[in-house]
């Protein structure tokens, strides 16, 4: 269902520091200023259709969809 | 490619001569190789170079940096040989981990959030090119506006003096030069006595280049500012998180590529609106088309023509196999005509929606690093025309460049014309 909320993953290795994830889902992913690497802030979730937009705009393919979560009320 | 292939692929037309590009992008012969099923094979010196024109084919190779090297052979259609190739190891010709750790050494600064904190520069700029060209009653679009606007951006991020951007134009324009079959610098020009072929774009302008990088390096070492010179010195100093040749690249790359691709953009951009009126208007009556209207300029510019990968191994694309070593060039000129990805693809649309091109790229860890700097630009110089209320009047043809590698226009006149 498209309303599922699923989480996200940064593998910080891949991250590039595009900072395409921040400036789409500001609220899932912040970039540190010094290493320029961004990583999951609060709770990781997404729906599923934004999380796998910004997981096809990521360009180093850093970011994942991880586990499905319980479906949105 | 193995001459032994049991079937032999079809041969794509000849896209790589510079020369066809006087003539603008040959559109109809990518439209050729794009209906080509498969991959086509270009000829090319005494090799040649799968050329993938489809958008699918683009983004399939541009996302897979394992199977298609950066850092093989070059990122240009002729190899280098192995000396040359790593004296002019820019960030452009690296993979993983190198391409990692130094895009993040320079990535910071061009994030959306770090971007937008350079819109008043950028504004402030653009209405001075403006009202100039203007009160001129116009003349070289180039010369006036295009050119001047992305050189004195990037040199102000950079911490430059913006009085030497039209040195540095200069030098960028002779770089371009190096994509073509013309060099109008003798080698030893700018007092080079470097081998031509160590330095990038064979360019002795890339000796120039370099000398004014190791200056601002010194300046900066010296006396340090709050600007990306700065951050690159303390990056070199600081353990050597950067080395000296790769510091070097870097202002290099950030030079040049910070300004002439934005350049061919709003070059290319100035004429589509003056050729596209009725599009142009529709953007005045609605302010909210000039996003779609800054994605629709660079598609229909796409400043830079291709990128070349080499496979890392044998594999396969489009169900054509490639072997190991073979240049495979993704033509985003093509892929951003692709009839399959786009409607209407050769209609200038500033409300086009679901615009995903390739002009930064296909996606993938070397997508473009100014691409939020490059939309800004466009975007603010979008607006400020719109206030202005200001429609152009191309007067004849663009003068452009000899390059198979960048869409470059090396001048074009314009004249503005009050509200239609």
């Amino acid at each position: 269902m498209s309303g599922d909320l699923v989480r996200v993953a940064v593998d910080s290795e891949r991250c590039i520091g595009g900072g395409q994830c921040e400036m789409l889902e500001p609220e899932v992913f912040l970039l540190d200023e010094d290493e320029v690497i961004s990583s999951v802030i609060g709770s990781g979730e997404l729906p599923r259709p934004r999380a796998e937009v910004v997981a096809h705009r990521c360009p180093g393919a850093a970011i994942s969809i991880v586990e499905p979560q319980r479906p949105s009320e | 490619m193995s001459a032994s292939a049991a079937s032999a692929p079809t041969l794509a037309p000849e896209i790589a001569d510079p020369r066809l590009y006087l003539d603008g992008i040959p559109h109809e012969r990518f439209a050729e190789i794009r209906a080509v099923p498969g991959l086509a094979w270009h000829p090319y010196e005494d090799d040649g170079f799968w050329a993938v024109t489809r958008h699918a084919d683009v983004r399939a190779v541009s996302r897979n940096p394992k199977a298609f090297s950066s850092a093989i052979g070059h990122t240009n259609l002729w190899d280098l040989e192995a000396d040359a190739l790593e004296a002019r190891r820019s960030l452009i010709d690296t993979d993983a981990p190198d391409h990692t750790r130094l895009r993040r050494m320079v990535a910071g600064a061009f994030t959306p959030k770090n971007i937008r904190r350079w819109e008043d520069t950028v504004r402030e700029i653009t209405v001075e090119l403006l009202d100039e060209f203007l009160s001129q009653g116009g003349g070289d679009w180039v010369d006036m506006v295009a050119a001047p606007l992305p050189i004195r951006v990037i040199l102000s991020m950079l911490g430059v003096p913006v009085a030497d951007a039209d040195y540095l134009v200069e030098l960028s324009n002779y770089l371009v030069e190096g994509t073509s079959d013309t060099q109008s610098l003798p080698p030893d020009a700018f007092g080079n006595t470097t081998e031509l072929r160590l330095l990038p774009f064979n360019s002795p302008a890339s000796h120039a280049l370099f000398t004014y990088g190791d200056e601002m390096r010194a300046k900066r070492r010296a006396e340090p500012c709050d600007d990306l010179v700065t951050h690159l010195v303390k990056a070199e100093a600081d353990g050597g998180r950067i080395s000296r040749h790769e510091y070097r690249h870097l202002f290099h790359l950030l030079v040049f590529a910070g300004n002439e691709t934005t350049r061919t953009a709003i070059s290319h951009g100035a004429m589509a609106l003056a050729a596209n009126g009725d599009q142009w208007q529709r953007v005045l009556d609605d302010p909210g088309l000039v996003e779609p209207a800054t994605e629709e300029i660079i598609r229909w510019a796409t400043p830079v023509l291709h990128m070349r990968r080499t496979a890392a191994a044998d594999c396969e694309l489009a169900g054509t196999p490639i072997a190991a070593g073979d240049k495979v060039v993704m033509w985003y000129a093509s892929a951003n005509r692709d009839e399959a990805a786009y409607a209407d693809p050769f209609r200038f649309d500033a409300g086009r929606g679901g615009n995903e091109h390739f002009a930064f790229g296909g996606g993938g860890p070397h997508l473009c690093l100014g691409a939020f700097l490059a939309r800004l630009e466009v975007s603010v110089l979008l607006q400020e025309m719109a206030a202005r209320r200001m429609f152009l009047e191309q007067r004849g043809e663009p003068v452009r460049m000899a390059s198979n590698f960048v869409h470059g226009v090396l001048s074009v006149e314009m004249a503005p014309e009050a509200e239609r």
